[in-house]
């Protein structure tokens, strides 16, 4: 990632697309983006990520989580067409911005995405389907409510269980 | 002013994953300017989401896509152009709305223009909003609003005044982030109207607070 920012590194940059190119394509036709759509998206949001690399901070979030919310952001600026939200997500991420500086810390560092990751398959199978169904098809509390006729009450209750349990691998001493 | 009453976990996890409806995620944004707590908790979501789309099965991706990104790059200028310098915040101004209302609301609280729905309580609804209701609320001083639950999610960040109910003192910058489980009674705190930005996710379904107070209590 360094080579990229710092010399320009298309070979170092194709590395990422290749991993990741694909990954954002299936997340975005998951989230019902046609074909085409989709690959202008994946190219704009690796784009985004060639343009600003020097902006990237790994000590903040992980490539993954980065370019997560860039995919993210864009599905919902330009495939769901709220344009109020971009603007928004910028706003508070200068907020996070500021914060750091005032503190003058140490930002978080990134945490372990092995342990996460075996965090979330350690999930409980009902708590791991509400979470993908939330993260992977965008599905809101009320309609995974519906669809999987459970209370919206028992919704959220699991989804905060999940979340607790994947916080607290994020945050264990390593 | 650090809040105290923050966005619930499962509305966090949502709004990460871009599924919060709009309405909702407005009004959560609202909190997020002002609470660190929870914007760090919105971190650790995006980290699972982060982690979600790595762990999927893909195929390599064919040749004529990497040429296509390869031919991208090349049209892409050699010279990096800085990034704009951040807005310059000014000194918190009573009169500011958040920057996530703005869209909708405006900049300036004395600026809005309030529409009396019910004696004591002035409304401003937000157009636009798909899958839901957003709007700002000014309910006068020492109102007592009537007992009542929720259907659906209703959230509702307090912009000035304050109200207490029987989950504590909300005051501006607080979260409340209920659904069908919750029932409550808000009283305005004396002195100072209460204006919050609400939002629910089932439109044509008033039945948090707002609607029982303008439908029962005060003959809306």
């Amino acid at each position: 990632m360094a080579a990229v920012a710092v010399q320009r590194d298309r070979a170092s940059f194709m590395r990422i697309y290749d991993h990741y190119a694909p990954r954002l394509q299936r997340y975005l036709r998951n989230l019902g983006v046609p074909e085409s759509m989709a690959d202008e998206l994946v190219q704009e949001v690796l784009l985004t990520l060639w343009r600003k690399a020097a902006m990237f901070d790994p000590a903040r979030a992980s490539l993954a989580t980065w370019l997560y919310r860039v995919a993210r952001n864009l599905y919902i600026d330009q495939v769901r067409r709220e344009p109020h939200w971009l603007p928004i997500q910028e706003g508070l991420d200068r907020l996070d911005d500021d914060e750091s500086s005032r503190l003058d810390s140490q930002p978080e560092s990134c945490f372990d995405q092995d342990i996460l990751k075996q965090a979330i398959d350690r999930l409980p199978p009902g708590q791991a389907k509400l979470v993908r169904m939330g993260y992977l098809e965008s599905k809101s509390h009320s309609e995974i409510s519906a669809e999987l006729n459970m209370p919206l009450g028992s919704v959220k209750s699991s989804l905060r269980r999940a979340f607790a349990k994947l916080q607290a691998s994020m945050r264990a001493p390593r | 002013m650090t809040p105290n009453h923050h966005l619930d976990d499962a509305t966090l996890l949502s709004y990460s994953a871009g599924a919060l409806p709009m309405g909702l995620a407005v009004v959560a944004a609202t909190h997020l300017e002002r609470c660190v707590a929870c914007r760090t908790h919105l971190h650790e979501a995006d980290q699972i989401g982060g982690v979600l789309i790595q762990q999927q099965r893909v195929d390599a991706p064919t040749e004529a896509a990497r040429a296509a990104m390869l031919a991208l790059l090349d049209a892409e200028p050699t010279i990096e152009s800085l990034a704009p310098p951040p807005d310059v915040v000014a000194e918190r101004d009573p009169d500011r709305l958040p920057s996530a209302l703005q869209p909708w609301f405006g900049t300036s609280i004395r600026a809005l223009r309030w529409r009396r729905v019910a004696p004591g309580v002035q409304r401003i609804r937000a157009s636009g909003i798909n899958g839901g209701d957003l709007m700002l609320l000014r309910v006068a001083p020492g109102s007592k609003l009537p007992l009542h639950s929720h259907q659906g999610n209703e959230l509702t960040v307090i912009l000035d005044g304050a109200y207490d109910d029987m989950l504590g003192h909300f005051g501006p910058g607080d979260a409340a982030d209920l659904d069908g489980e919750t029932t409550h009674q808000p009283v305005t705190s004396p002195g100072l109207s209460c204006i919050c930005v609400a939002a629910t996710d089932a439109p044509l379904k008033f039945s948090g607070w707002i609607a029982r107070t303008l439908q029962l209590v005060l003959g809306f």
